[in-house]
């Protein structure tokens, strides 16, 4: 559960007590922002792992959160979660490197399992990163033999 | 609205009549002018010739007459006809050949009769005193007037002298009166001609057949004009009330006016006949006009009045079609707004799942029959918030606003997926699903393929419901026909043997938030939304229902 840091961005405070009490119980580290900016400044601080947020929200809306979010930090996955269900909204979201796009009222299960996909796909990507990092600077026995003789 | 529509009516009526009626009647007026002049003149040109033929034929039995005179006085010589053997034998020949002599008498200078062949006692009369002799003796050859003389029987005499060894000799004949007043009144045109001769005192030489005798005067002859050489003609109302058309010629012979007459009424009976056909053409005309002008203005008017009827129609609907989509966009936002609180209250409902267990797990646990009733509000919590969720997504469906992705469907392979989507659903309730497509051509309509995918499955949806309602599902049958009632439109029909439609819902079926469904089945949306894209489309979604028959819904749709 070391990347289970999840933040909940939502204008309405009840839906951030009461999701982070649940997902807290399914084993979730959580976060909460009350809308877009202070999202972004918390992402800046700490760790975080995978992002529920809603779309409509005062200030800056979901969608242009989301992409400062893909832009800045392209590991973090961002689940999109908004009580304004279009086809449309849902493709913009989704173009925009969204991981999933749920509907309210969504179940807590449904939502924690959306999250463990969104996190198994972090940890996924991070892996690769990782093997293609340690690739990288490690140097084959052939290497070490040429650079010693010479 | 009314008054506009009489005033345009008796706008159009009033053009539509006069347009046509002026020049018609410009035209039968020229028409009647030229056609009524034409008939006139030859009428009257028919009467001058008329009266010139019988001067002539009067004239030469004048001059006929008075050279048989002439003749018989050279012949025989004026002192042979003194004997009376000779007269007599004179006479004869002279009425041998004409018998229009009454008798024959010789004259000497002094006006003695000397001799006379005839049936009167005239020998040795003297005549010196009378106007004839005088005429005779100054101008060698005369025709008389009318007159009485010794027989005082109305009579004229032609008279010519003969001169000889210095002797003046008077031969006279008398024209039987009769004979020339048949000769005159012969002439016959129609049923009121007739022709008789005045002298220029207006005196009767003949008799006239409608009233007239011998030696009479003529009331009607002081208006009558005078031309020396010329046929005079003229239109007199007699004091009877008739009118009469006159035609007048001096004779050359003798100074007498023949006048021929006719009643101008059947002179002119053409064109009393031309004149009333012409009034008939006239009114009959008009009236056919006036007709045409009727129905035509009529026609008119109704067809402003349907074509004000449908757009007034088409205003209202647009009008309702705005109001849709505003409340469509309103209820959007409110299904977006109700969302929240329902994910809120989903949230509480699963924390409350999980205090429950919480408290059960600790020794403090709720007693069995409470937990049971803690459990079932719970999960009734969760029923009634997936319920209200479906409601806000349809609403959202309902008012989106997105553009649809158009593309051409070839219907023949597009209807059989849709029907496989319902197969199962259809199987488990014993419906069939016949397919009834065209044979020789494949159907293509221009649209947004999930869109007619969603109404198609929500009327298939439908008809199952229907079914299971009506016969517990058994032999259901549901029909979806495509036709192509025209080059330019497709039509898919889909009909059910199903409950029906109450006929008092079906103005209603269309209408957004309409349900019969039981409380909670059904959104009232599905076919308001279906109503929706299929006018989008450009089509047009009817439906027909007999309660307890079944229900059919036709789609048209342009053709691609």
């Amino acid at each position: 559960m070391e990347h289970n840091h999840i933040l909940i961005v939502d204008d309405e405070e009840r839906v951030l007590s009461t999701s982070s009490k649940l997902l807290s119980q399914k084993g979730f580290q959580v976060s909460t922002a009350s809308n877009a900016k202070e999202a972004l400044a918390l992402i800046g601080q700490k760790a975080i792992h995978v992002v529920v947020m809603d779309i409509k929200m005062p200030g800056m809306d979901g969608i242009e959160a989301l992409k400062i979010i893909k832009q800045q930090y392209p590991l973090i996955e961002v689940i999109m979660l908004t009580g304004h269900a279009t086809v449309e909204t849902a493709i913009e979201g989704l173009q925009s490197g969204a991981f999933d796009f749920l509907i309210k009222p969504a179940d807590i299960d449904e939502l924690a399992q959306a999250i463990s996909r969104a996190s198994e796909k972090r940890d996924q990507i991070e892996t690769k990163i990782r093997m293609a990092q340690t690739k990288h600077y490690m140097k084959s026995p052939r290497e070490i033999i040429k650079s010693t003789s010479s | 609205m009314l008054k506009t529509y009489s005033k345009i009516k008796k706008y159009i009526l009033a053009s539509m009549i006069l347009a046509p009626f002026l020049p018609f009647i410009i035209v039968l007026g020229i028409g009647f002018y030229y056609f009524t002049s034409s008939i006139e003149n030859s009428t009257l040109a028919g009467l001058k010739q008329t009266v010139s033929d019988h001067r002539q034929m009067i004239d030469t039995f004048l001059q006929e007459r008075k050279s048989d005179l002439i003749f018989i006085s050279k012949a025989y010589g004026p002192e042979t006809l003194l004997k009376q053997a000779s007269i007599q034998k004179a006479y004869n020949d002279l009425n041998s050949k004409s018998r229009a002599f009454v008798d024959l008498g010789v004259f000497d200078e002094n006006g003695i009769h000397r001799s006379y062949s005839g049936p009167y006692q005239l020998t040795l009369k003297n005549y010196e005193n009378e106007f004839w002799f005088k005429q005779v003796m100054k101008k060698g050859t005369y025709i008389s007037d009318i007159f009485l003389g010794y027989r005082q029987v109305p009579h004229f005499v032609i008279a010519v002298t003969s001169r000889v060894n210095s002797h003046v000799w008077i031969i006279r004949a008398t024209i039987d009166t009769k004979q020339f007043s048949d000769l005159v009144e012969k002439v016959q045109f129609g049923r009121t001609g007739e022709a008789y001769i005045l002298n220029t005192s207006g005196i009767f030489q003949t008799t006239r057949r409608s009233g007239g005798n011998l030696m009479e005067t003529d009331s009607e002859f002081t208006q009558f004009p005078y031309s020396d050489n010329g046929i005079m003609h003229f239109i007199e109302n007699i004091k009877t009330g008739k009118k009469f058309l006159y035609t007048s010629t001096f004779l050359t012979e003798k100074d007498w006016l023949l006048v021929v007459r006719q009643e101008t009424a059947e002179v002119f009976r053409q064109l009393h006949t031309a004149s009333y056909l012409i009034i008939l053409i006239s009114l009959s005309g008009g009236a056919v006009i006036f007709s045409i002008a009727i129905v035509l203005t009529n026609r008119i008017i109704n067809r402003i009045r349907q074509i004000d009827n449908k757009n007034e129609l088409i205003t209202q609907q647009l009008i309702h079609a705005t109001r849709l989509s505003e409340l469509g966009e309103m209820a959007a936002g409110f299904a977006h707004e109700i969302n929240n609180p329902l994910q809120i209250i989903k949230n509480e409902q699963s924390l409350l799942l999980l205090m429950i267990e919480e408290i059960n797990k600790s020794s403090s646990a709720i007693q069995p029959q409470t937990n049971k009733e803690i459990n079932d509000s719970l999960e009734q919590i969760a029923i009634q918030i997936s319920r209200a969720a479906k409601i806000t997504q349809a609403i959202l469906k309902f008012g989106r606003k997105e553009k649809p992705s158009m593309s051409q469907i070839e219907l023949q392979s597009f209807i059989p997926e849709i029907i496989n989507m319902v197969k199962g659903k259809a199987t488990v309730n014993d419906i069939s699903i016949l397919k009834y497509f065209p044979e020789n051509a494949a159907p293509i309509v221009c649209g947004d393929p999930s869109q007619l995918q969603q109404v198609l499955l929500n009327l298939l949806n439908n008809a199952i419901d229907a079914i299971c309602e009506a016969n517990d599902s058994t032999g259901g049958v549901i029909k979806i026909e495509i036709a192509l009632p025209d080059t330019s439109t497709v039509e898919i029909s889909v009909s059910d043997n199903g409950i029906g439609i109450n006929p008092d819902n079906i103005e209603k079926i269309f209408a957004p938030f309409f349900t019969t469904k039981p409380m909670g089945q059904g959104t009232g949306l599905g076919l308001s939304v279906c109503y929706g894209i299929i006018k989008n489309m450009g089509g047009e979604m009817t439906v027909s229902s007999n309660k307890n028959d079944g229900t059919e819904f036709k789609i048209q749709l342009p053709a691609a």
